[in-house]
C-alpha cells in the first residue's frame, strides 16, 4: 500500500466534469510528478487529496487512511504547498512558522529549531521582514518551509515552479530533490523539463484520467526506439533516401527522421542503404522526451 | 528519578494533549491580535470608541451654547428661548443615540475578518496543517466580541466619567442594564456577521445578509405584540433612563438574544466545518 491511494475517484464542477475515474498509487520515498495541462484538474485531485473539496465519488487513502471532507485528519501527514501561496502579510517567517508550529502541536524548542533548518533550508535565513513584502519566489519558498515544518511523509506541491524564472525554478526543484530521503514528495506541473530533472515516477491526467503512469524509465521506455535519425553525408543521398522512404522527413539539409521504427525496421533500412552504397555519418535511434510524449498523450 | 520517569509517563502525555489542545486556540488567538494590532485596525477602533466617548458629554455641554447662537437669531424672528437645561439625562440621552454609529462602523471593520481569508486561500494553510475549524470560528468570534467589549467599556466610562464630573449620574436610571442591553445587542449583530461569514464570499455581501438578519428583526418588531421578544427591542433599552418604564421588560428579549447568539454560533459553526475554504 502506498503512502497516496486514490481509487475511482469522480468530481465534477456543475456540468463540467472535471475528473473521470482516477486511480493511481504513489509509493513511499518518491518523487512523484503529476503532470497535465492547465485545466486538467491538478489542482482538483490535489484539494481532494486534503480534503479540501469533497469527490463525488471513490476513495482516497493517505497513509492507510481514509481522507475525509472538511475535518480532515489525515492532513497530519501532508505538508501542502498551494498553487499560489498566500499567507499573513503582517507576519514575518518566523513568527508564521511559530503559529503554524503551535496548530502542529510541536513543541515551541523543537519549532524554534526546525525552524532555523527550514528557513536555511530554502534560503530565508536572516529575512526579517513581514511577509507582504515579499516577491513569489520569497512566498514559494516560504511554502516549501511551512509545508516541510511538520515533518510531514507526504510533501504536496501544487505547480511549486510554475511562476518563477529558471533560475528560481531550479532552486526550488533541488529543495524538493534534496527533502525526498526523509518525505515523498508530489508535484504537479505543466512543464516537462522540471519532471525529467528530479521524479522518479510520473502520471499524465488528461481528460480526467490517468493517461500514463510509471516510472520514468518505464514511460520514457514505451517509445523507446520507435524514431530513428539518419545523418547523410550528401545532400542528394538524403534526396534519393526520401524518394524510397516517404515517411521520413527532412529535419535539416542531410538528416532526416523516420517515425515509429521497429527493430526490424531498423534493419531493412541498414540492408537498403549498404545495397545502394550509401554512407551515413550517423545513425541513430530516437529516444523521444516526455515532451514527445505529452504531445502524444494529449493528442490521443 | 523515580520523580522523572513519573513525569515523563504520566504528567507528559497529559501536558502534550492539554498543551496541544490550548496551543491551537492561543496560536490563532495570538494571529488575530496581531493582525488586529499590526493592521492598525484596533488603534482605530479604540480612537474611535474614546471619541464616541467624549463627544456624548461635549454635545451636551455645547447645548446651551448652539441654543444662544439660535436664541439670538430667533429673537429677530420674534421666537423667545427660554434657559435650556442640560445635565447627565442629555448626555446619555446622545450615548445611546450616537453609539449605534460605533456599533455600524464596528461591523463594517470586521466584515471582511473571514472573506479576505477565503478570497486569498490563507486559511487554507492554516486548516490543512490539522487546525479545528471550530476553533478559527471561535477565536475569531472571539476576538470581535472582546474589542466590542473594550469598546463598549471605553466610551461607556468616558461618559459616565464626563457625566460624573459635569454633572451628576444619579439623575438617570437603569444606566448599567440599559447599556448592557445595547452592548448585547452589538454581540447579537457580531454573531449575525459569524454568520453572514460563513454564507458569503465576500465583504458586501457579508454586510447585506448582516443587515437583512437586522431588517428583519427590527420590521417584525414592528409588531407591537411580538416586539419585545426580539433582539432589535434592546435598541430602545434608553427609553429605561427617565425610569418611566421597569427593566423588567427587556428581561424576555435580552433571554431571546442570548438564545440567538447561542444559535448562530452553532450554526455557524456547522455550515463552516462543511464550507470550501
Ligand atoms: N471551484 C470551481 N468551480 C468550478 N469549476 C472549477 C473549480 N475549480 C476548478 N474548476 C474547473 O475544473 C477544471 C480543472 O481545474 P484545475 O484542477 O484547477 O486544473 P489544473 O490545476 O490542472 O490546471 C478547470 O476546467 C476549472 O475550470
Ligand atoms: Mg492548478
Amino acid at each position: 500500500m502506498g503512502i497516496l491511494e486514490i481509487s475511482h475517484v469522480t468530481k465534477s464542477f456543475g456540468s463540467n466534469r472535471v475528473i473521470k475515474d482516477l486511480s493511481f498509487s504513489v509509493p513511499e520515498h518518491a518523487v512523484f510528478g503529476f503532470i497535465g495541462q492547465n485545466g486538467a484538474g491538478k489542482t482538483t485531485t490535489m484539494k481532494m487529496v486534503l480534503g479540501l473539496l469533497k469527490a463525488d465519488s471513490g476513495e482516497i487513502y493517505v497513509n492507510g487512511e481514509k481522507v475525509s471532507f472538511g475535518q480532515t485528519a489525515t492532513n497530519r501527514f501532508i505538508g501542502y504547498l498551494p498553487d499560489v501561496p498566500e499567507f499573513y502579510g503582517f507576519m514575518t517567517p518566523r513568527e508564521y512558522l511559530a503559529m503554524c508550529g503551535q496548530i502542529t502541536g510541536m513543541f515551541p524548542d523543537k519549532v524554534k529549531e526546525k525552524s532555523t533548518e527550514l528557513l536555511k533550508l530554502v534560503g530565508l535565513e536572516g529575512v526579517n521582514k513581514q511577509i507582504r513584502n515579499f516577491s513569489r519566489g520569497m512566498k514559494q519558498r516560504m511554502g516549501i518551509a511551512q509545508a516541510l515544518l511538520n515533518s510531514p511523509k507526504l510533501l504536496i506541491c501544487d505547480e511549486p515552479t510554475s511562476a518563477l524564472d529558471p533560475i528560481g525554478r531550479k532552486e526550488i526543484l533541488d529543495i524538493l530533490y534534496s527533502v525526498r530521503e526523509h518525505t515523498t514528495v508530489i508535484f504537479s506541473t505543466h512543464i516537462l523539463s522540471d519532471m525529467e530533472r528530479i521524479c522518479d515516477r510520473v502520471a499524465f491526467i488528461h481528460d480526467g484520467n490517468i493517461a500514463l503512469n510509471g516510472t520514468l524509465d518505464e514511460i520514457k521506455g514505451i517509445r523507446k526506439g520507435e524514431g530513428i535519425e539518419i545523418d547523410f553525408m550528401h545532400k542528394k543521398d538524403a534526396a534519393f533516401f526520401l524518394q524510397n522512404y516517404s515517411s521520413g522527413v527532412l529535419s535539416e539539409e542531410t538528416r532526416i527522421v523516420l517515425k515509429k521504427q521497429s527493430e526490424d525496421d531498423i534493419i531493412e533500412i541498414m540492408r537498403f542503404l549498404s545495397q545502394k552504397n550509401i554512407a551515413v555519418r550517423r545513425l541513430e535511434r530516437l529516444e523521444p522526451g516526455l515532451e514527445d510524449l505529452f504531445l502524444e498523450v494529449v493528442k490521443g | 528519578m523515580k520523580e522523572k520517569r513519573f513525569q515523563l509517563l504520566i504528567l507528559s502525555p497529559l501536558k502534550r494533549t492539554w498543551g496541544i489542545k490550548m496551543k491551537q486556540w492561543t496560536a490563532f488567538i495570538k494571529k488575530e491580535y496581531l493582525e488586529q494590532l499590526r493592521t492598525g485596525k484596533l488603534l482605530v477602533l479604540l480612537i474611535l470608541f474614546c471619541l464616541f466617548g467624549i463627544m456624548n458629554p461635549a454635545i451636551a455641554k455645547l447645548t446651551p451654547w448652539m441654543m444662544e447662537i439660535l436664541s439670538s437669531q430667533m429673537e429677530e424672528s420674534g421666537m423667545i428661548v427660554t434657559g435650556v437645561k442640560v445635565d447627565a439625562m442629555t448626555s446619555w440621552v446622545q450615548f445611546f443615540k450616537n453609539m449605534p454609529m460605533a456599533l455600524i462602523v464596528f461591523m463594517i471593520m470586521f466584515s471582511g475578518s473571514f472573506t479576505t481569508e477565503y478570497q486569498k486561500g490563507t486559511l487554507v494553510n492554516v486548516v490543512t496543517k490539522g487546525m479545528k475549524r471550530y476553533k478559527i470560528l471561535a477565536a475569531k468570534m472571539g476576538i470581535m466580541m472582546m474589542i466590542w467589549t473594550l469598546g463598549c467599556l471605553v466610551s461607556f466610562g468616558i461618559t459616565f466619567g464626563y457625566n460624573a464630573f459635569f454633572w451628576d449620574n444619579s439623575v438617570v436610571h437603569h444606566i448599567g442594564f440599559s447599556v448592557f442591553c445595547f452592548y448585547l445587542l452589538g454581540l447579537w449583530l457580531t454573531a449575525d456577521l459569524i454568520l453572514a461569514s460563513v454564507l458569503c464570499q465576500s465583504a458586501s455581501a457579508v454586510m447585506i445578509v448582516t443587515g437583512v438578519m437586522f431588517l428583519v428583526s427590527y420590521l417584525i418588531g414592528m409588531i407591537p405584540v411580538v416586539s419585545e421578544y426580539l433582539p432589535t427591542y434592546l435598541l430602545r433599552s434608553g427609553e429605561l433612563l427617565t425610569g418611566a418604564k421597569s427593566a423588567g421588560g427587556y428581561c424576555i428579549s435580552v433571554a431571546v438574544t442570548i438564545f440567538f447568539i447561542v444559535l448562530e454560533a452553532v450554526l455557524s459553526t456547522v455550515i463552516f466545518n462543511k464550507r470550501n475554504l
